[in-house]
């Protein structure tokens, strides 16, 4: 039996990160949970993750400096999909600038989540 | 013992206002301690009240998860549903968890859309939460009332229109606020029909915050401003002429152009600015012959009109005009003039001695303006 893939989700809003954990593993996914930004790395160096979902702004360190760390010093390709708020285009062309695959602007519907996972970890 | 004696007789035989002195370093020093003591206790007191709410937010996110996924085909709603529906009816009969249903709910509500929204919606109906919101608008306190008032439009209530709607004019500016923001927020363009009948003041602010909510609707379709250009409402008519701008409302022209002669100065400038913006040509020649009845800001509204709508027509008045005593104006004539007459300008060099006028030509001379 294959093992779960490991998703990691770093997000400071933890009523959110709650549902979309139950919703990701309900989905067979594993998902390590990141309240900031410097878990988020913690979790992902520990665990080498299949996917990383990160919010942009989050205390500490941010959704860009994790992209960051994870492309330039980790040299990881592992997919990432990027949150945003509304009025935070600028930081997603940033994101996708440092190397994220793709993004989901809030609010946005857990179902259109799961399936973007999906296609992305296929 | 023989200290204290010491310390007593120093006192004493001190001059009366070293002992004052004394007296107050002591009564400051023990208002201090009292102080630091109380500090203590609230910050005590405050990470306690932390940690009680960190549990219930917790539990509430658990209940409001678990009633998400709870749901089946066959019924509307489940028996684990319905179980934790219960729980939350219980638990928001106390205004401290209450508070915390609340936030946990909007927390999950403003970061997702789709089906799991209308679900938190739902569930915020069928645990009784809406009576409180509604029970807070017939408080006596504003604060209550604004607070309520607020909720609603967090939860997207709309069937309290009538109930809100009869505020719109209330004394107190914040329930306004709370009303304007209700009113748009959930019914978009439409909302603004408060404009028709608010009798009070519409604060920068406010209006700033209304522009702001409205920009983000897909469907910008803005419904007939002229009631609003020709509203006995100043601000009303102010925040009409920014959604003339903004909404490139080209079809409201005749009503802007009647403001060009409003008793209010700043309204007529306002008038100047949004035709500019939408390029009305006869707005040009009204003013142009009007000049020298205009105040100098609307004088220099209707140059900044000219710098838009320039034609090779207004060269006698621009000419007329290089050497007027208001700098700004000046500066815009001189600019027009080199736009479309080049040689023209450079002919201009020695119509006036005046440094200032000099420094303004030598300044557009060397820059692309």
């Amino acid at each position: 039996m294959s093992e779960a893939k490991k998703i990691v989700l770093a997000e400071d809003n933890s009523t959110l990160s709650l549902l979309l954990k139950f919703r990701l593993e309900k989905e067979g996914y594993k998902l390590l949970v990141a309240a900031d930004g410097k878990e988020a790395i913690e979790l992902i160096e520990e665990q080498d993750p299949e996917l990383i979902l990160t919010d942009i702004m989050m205390p500490f360190i941010s959704g860009l400096e994790v992209i960051s760390h994870v492309r330039n010093k980790l040299k990881k390709q592992t997919p990432i999909i990027v949150f945003s708020a509304a009025g935070q285009e600028e930081m997603v062309l940033k994101a996708f600038n440092l190397g994220a695959n793709d993004f989901m602007g809030k609010p946005f519907s857990p179902n259109e989540l799961v399936i973007r996972v999906k296609r992305l970890l296929r | 013992m023989e200290s204290y004696q010491y310390l007593i007789d120093y006192l004493k035989n001190s001059p009366p206002i070293i002992q004052a002195v004394w007296i107050l370093s002591c009564f400051f020093f023990i208002i201090i301690v009292i102080l630091i003591i109380y500090l203590k206790y609230l910050r005590g007191h405050l990470r306690n009240n932390e940690k009680v709410v960190a549990k219930y937010q917790k539990e509430y996110e658990s209940y409001l998860i678990s009633y998400l996924y709870a749901g089946n085909e066959e019924e509307e709603i489940s028996g684990e549903q319905q179980t934790i529906i219960e729980k939350l009816k219980i638990s928001a009969a106390d205004i401290f968890k209450r508070r915390i249903i609340v936030s946990t709910l909007l927390r999950l509500r403003n970061e997702i859309s789709g089906e799991m929204a209308e679900s938190i919606q739902k569930l915020y109906y069928q645990s009784g939460l809406i009576g409180y919101a509604l029970s807070r608008l017939k408080s006596k306190k504003w604060y209550v009332v604004a607070k309520g008032i607020r909720e609603l439009t967090h939860f997207h209530v709309k069937e309290v229109h009538d109930e809100i709607v009869i505020l719109v004019n209330h004394p107190k500016k914040e329930i306004r606020k709370e009303v304007q923001l209700y009113l748009v927020t959930l019914f978009h363009f439409e909302g603004l029909k408060f404009l028709d009948v608010l009798q009070t003041h519409l604060s920068e602010w406010d209006q700033i915050q209304l522009l702001e909510v409205l920009q983000h609707f897909e469907n910008q379709e803005l419904p007939n401003i002229n009631p609003w250009l020709k509203s006995t409402n100043d601000s009303v008519v102010t925040f009409a002429l920014k959604l003339a701008k903004i909404y490139n409302q080209f079809e409201a022209k005749d009503a802007i152009m009647e403001l060009l002669t409003h008793q209010q100065k700043i309204i007529r400038v306002d008038a100047i600015h949004v035709l500019s913006n939408l390029q009305v040509v006869e707005a040009k020649d009204i003013l142009k012959n009007n000049f020298d009845k205009l105040s100098l800001e609307e004088q220099i509204a209707f140059f900044k009109l000219l710098e838009n709508m320039y034609e090779t027509s207004d060269e006698p008045f621009l000419l007329a005009h290089v050497t007027y005593e208001n700098f700004e104006i000046k500066l815009s004539a001189l600019k027009i003039l080199k736009i479309f007459n080049i040689e023209k300008f450079k002919s201009l060099k020695e119509i006036s001695s005046e440094p200032e006028f000099i420094r303004i030509f030598k300044f557009i001379a060397h820059n692309q303006l």
